[in-house]
């Protein structure tokens, strides 16, 4: 073993540094893993802004922000874990204009919130269109600050499970080789989402889904693996993102015939509609002939090259090089990308796992924040607001727990396993495995789902697993082999997508991101306003049900 | 379907090379399509950084053609046709394999800045041309890109000396904050070697977010440490009011 920690948390994006940085306040020894060095993490990536209501914009209170979460959930979402977040959520920000982020003022000062997709009152804060890399930097610079150690460049791959706890990860390292066992009294994991899985998304390589994949071999139940959302408005076929802030700053979406098509389908909140709403819609337009090469067009003319140059120039810039549109004279061509899991790890309002010892927080956990859809400036709140809530946990059991063993047993199969995988020189490559996932996933289990193409969905995958098992790692050597992660990756990826599916075909019912036009068209409350729960057993994925947990809010039709 | 031939270099700290691939091309294409083609098909072994191909994470940093560029920014129709693609990884720092350098000296001297401090008592209030001034030495990525191509740097060796401009952004954004209460002064002048900057302005010739790096950090940083250690009129200035 390597050495051993009170806290390590898995991933060095916002969740797991906000993490980190709580457990070692409560005084825990922490330690981070990362596969990148952590300000290179996908959290850096997030640019439109950070949800609480702080008031500064017009009259706001948290439950307005709950009810918000609750309704753009489509009644999925656990409301006591709503209300705690949107109740601490200020605090949380204010915190982080402490610890010196940047946010964008008002007129007298203090912190901007702008109007965001299916929010009542404008309370996203904001730096300018970087929100997500400002704060990254800001929690990297406070973890630098107390000087935590990050594992940098160590690919977690296994979770260590003895005496029924969580005792560790062991991680290929991937600057100079080796497996290497790192004892720890809780683990948490903050490895982001597993967008990789589809072809067309907004996601880094890197998210690919690891720390979900870790748990489900662990025996912890995956929560609404069903959910996905689909950003409407991202490049082909990059997947690069454009930010709903320019839906926020009064960016239209037209059709091949210079229509504003959301009329007919969100006619209030229009563009501001949620992410689903308007990814669906803008499906129907592409599936009945009214796109342009598949896309629909993100118009900013309007705003004039004052505005588009002050708040969306790194917009704009995206828009230049990855799509060779300037946006000032013509429509940026977008189309739905998958982007946002609202599922993940199963945890309780703490982070914490039904794996003592264990404990998720950011986008690989499921509270459930977020049910069955998530608000534009809700995920960059929950990394904030539940990372601290898991460091606080972790470290609370850490310091009242005897120390760890990481079982000699553990490393050994692990050795044994990585020689299997790495001895194999006939074989299929990864590349092609990960790209037929990719496409299929986007095909039968994208926007628009139905009966047929999940069944054929889950038999490609069960077709893919098989194919993996004699996966060619040509590298062979110590130094730099990301052909040996990003092969642990795509089984990972795998994996989670059966579980996915799985959970798909199960819920037969339209919820959220969960569209079925076809078959299942209206929500159905009476069986289906439950969590799906999925786990890994050797006869493949076994689905149950948790109830959904109501404190306020009855289920009413969610229109914008 | 038309094919480019690149040279992408492989190798460790030891020994290496140029080594030509072909590669089929297509429009749109920038440079990290072409290495992860190359990964995928002809060099499963080749050591490359990245993540994001948005142009946000700074992960894929290499000299393309001779110019320090993001590859995944980098297109391939913005490159000279009928001429070889040139990948060699980042000259300024110590090569780990292939296309990965060992960037960490910078992560030591970040250890070095003192973090964002408030002054005490201070009410959270400021102003929106503040945050602008700010924002834009917030949008760094860390790529590097800077500092492999400073000469100071990269020519001169002189990384025990100066921290390079990626640095003097790095503590503008913090001594530029006004509601920080911490001077960097005195860091800036020593340890960080802000005088070994000639002013040649390539670091911001070269930076992906196109901050001014030199104009609006560089300059207005030597002004003040000019103002506290060079310049007799302040310092007298300061003598007098003090003496007082």
């Amino acid at each position: 073993m390597e050495r051993q920690h009170d806290v390590l948390v898995i991933g060095a994006g916002m969740a797991g540094m906000r993490a980190a940085i709580e457990a070692h306040e409560l005084g825990a020894d922490v330690a981070l893993v990362s596969k990148l060095h952590p300000t290179r993490s996908h959290s850096g990536a997030a640019e439109g802004g950070i949800n609480a209501a702080l008031g500064n914009a017009s009259e706001d209170s948290p439950e307005s922000h709950a009810f918000d979460t609750v309704k753009g959930s489509d009644y999925l979402g656990d409301q006591d874990a709503i209300e705690i977040l949107c109740t601490e959520a200020p605090a949380d920000v204010y915190q982080l204009e402490r610890w010196g982020a940047v946010f964008s003022r008002t007129e007298d000062g203090r912190i901007a919130q702008r109007p965001f997709g299916a929010a009542g009152a404008p309370r996203t804060a904001y730096a300018a269109d970087i929100t997500g890399h400002v704060l990254i930097q800001v929690l990297y610079e406070q973890v630098c600050r107390r000087d935590l150690l990050v594992y940098e460049e160590y690919f977690a791959w296994q979770l260590v499970e003895h005496d029924g706890r969580c005792q560790g990860v062991i991680c290929w390292d991937l600057l100079n080789g080796g497996l290497k066992a790192i004892g720890a009294k809780t683990v948490i994991l903050a490895t982001g989402g597993p967008g990789r899985i589809y072809l067309g998304t907004t996601n880094a390589y890197a998210c690919s889904g690891d720390g979900i994949a870790m748990a489900l071999h662990a025996g912890v139940a995956l929560e609404d693996m069903e959910m996905q959302q689909f950003h409407p408005t991202t490049l082909s076929p990059t997947g690069v993102l454009i930010t709903e802030g320019c839906r926020g700053e009064g960016a239209y979406l037209l059709n091949k015939d210079g229509e504003r098509f959301l009329e007919r389908y969100a006619p209030h909140a229009m563009e501001l509609a949620s992410r689903d709403v308007i990814s669906r819609a803008e499906q129907s337009e592409i599936d009945e002939g009214r796109a342009i090469d598949g896309n629909v067009l993100l118009d900013l003319r309007h705003l004039g090259a004052e505005r588009i140059l002050e708040r969306l120039h790194g917009t704009r810039e995206l828009s230049l090089v990855f799509a060779g549109v300037d946006p000032i004279y013509e429509p940026i061509p977008v189309r739905p990308g998958a982007h946002y899991h609202m599922g993940g790890i199963d945890t309780d309002v703490w982070g914490a796992t039904s794996l003592p010892g264990l404990y998720a927080a950011g986008e690989c956990a499921c509270v459930s924040v977020h049910g069955a859809n998530r608000l534009g400036g809700n995920a960059l709140m929950e990394t904030v607001t539940y990372g601290r809530r898991a460091g606080a946990a972790a470290a609370e059991f850490a310091l009242s727990h005897p120390t760890v063993e990481v079982p000699e047993a553990a490393e050994r199969d692990a050795e044994r396993e990585l020689k299997t995988l790495l001895d194999r020189t006939s074989g299929e490559r990864p590349w092609k495995i990960r790209d037929e996932l990719g496409a299929s996933m986007l095909e039968n289990f994208g926007v628009f789902r139905r009966e047929d193409a999940m069944e054929k969905q889950v038999e490609i995958i069960e077709g893919l697993r098989e194919r993996y098992r004699s996966v060619v790692v040509e590298d062979k050597g110590d130094v730099f082999n990301s052909d040996l992660t990003q092969a642990i990756e795509l089984g990972n990826m795998l994996d989670i997508a059966a579980c996915m599916v799985t959970a798909g075909i199960w819920r037969k019912e339209s919820r959220g991101a969960h569209a079925r036009p076809y078959d299942y068209p209206e929500r159905d409350d009476e069986n289906f306003l439950v969590h799906s729960l999925a786990r890994w057993t050797d006869g493949g994925v076994a689905l149950d049900t948790t109830p959904v947990r109501f404190t306020k809010w009855e289920p009413t039709e969610r229109t914008y | 379907m038309s094919t480019r031939l690149f040279q992408v270099w492989r190798g460790d700290a030891e020994q290496g090379g140029l080594v030509d691939y072909e590669v089929e091309v297509q429009e749109g294409m920038v440079v990290l399509d072409a290495v992860h083609e190359i990964q995928r098909t002809q060099a499963g072994d080749l050591a490359v950084r990245w993540n994001c191909k948005a142009a946000k994470c700074g992960s894929c940093s290499a000299e393309v053609n001779g110019k320090p560029r993001l590859m995944c920014k980098t297109r391939l129709d913005e490159l000279p046709e009928g001429q070889p693609v040139r990948v060699e990884p980042l000259r300024a720092f110590p090569l780990i394999r292939d296309l990965v350098t060992d960037v960490s000296w910078n992560y030591e001297v970040n250890k070095l800045i003192p973090p964002f401090t408030p002054r005490p008592g201070v009410e959270w209030r400021m102003g929106q041309a503040d945050v602008d001034r700010i924002t834009e030495f917030r949008k760094c990525i860390e790529c590097f890109l800077c500092q492999d191509v400073c000469h100071v740097l990269r020519d001169h060796d002189l990384k025990s000396r100066y921290f390079g401009p990626r640095f003097m952004v790095r503590i503008a954004a913090l001594e530029m904050h006004p509601l920080d209460g911490l001077d960097r002064t005195e860091l800036l002048a020593h340890a960080g070697g802000i005088g070994l900057c000639n002013i040649t302005k390539c670091c911001g010739d070269v930076c992906p977010e196109h901050i001014k790096i030199t104009d609006n950090a560089i300059i207005p940083l030597k002004e003040r440490v000019v103002d506290r250690f060079y310049d007799p009129l302040p310092i007298f200035g300061r003598r007098l009011r003090s003496a007082r």
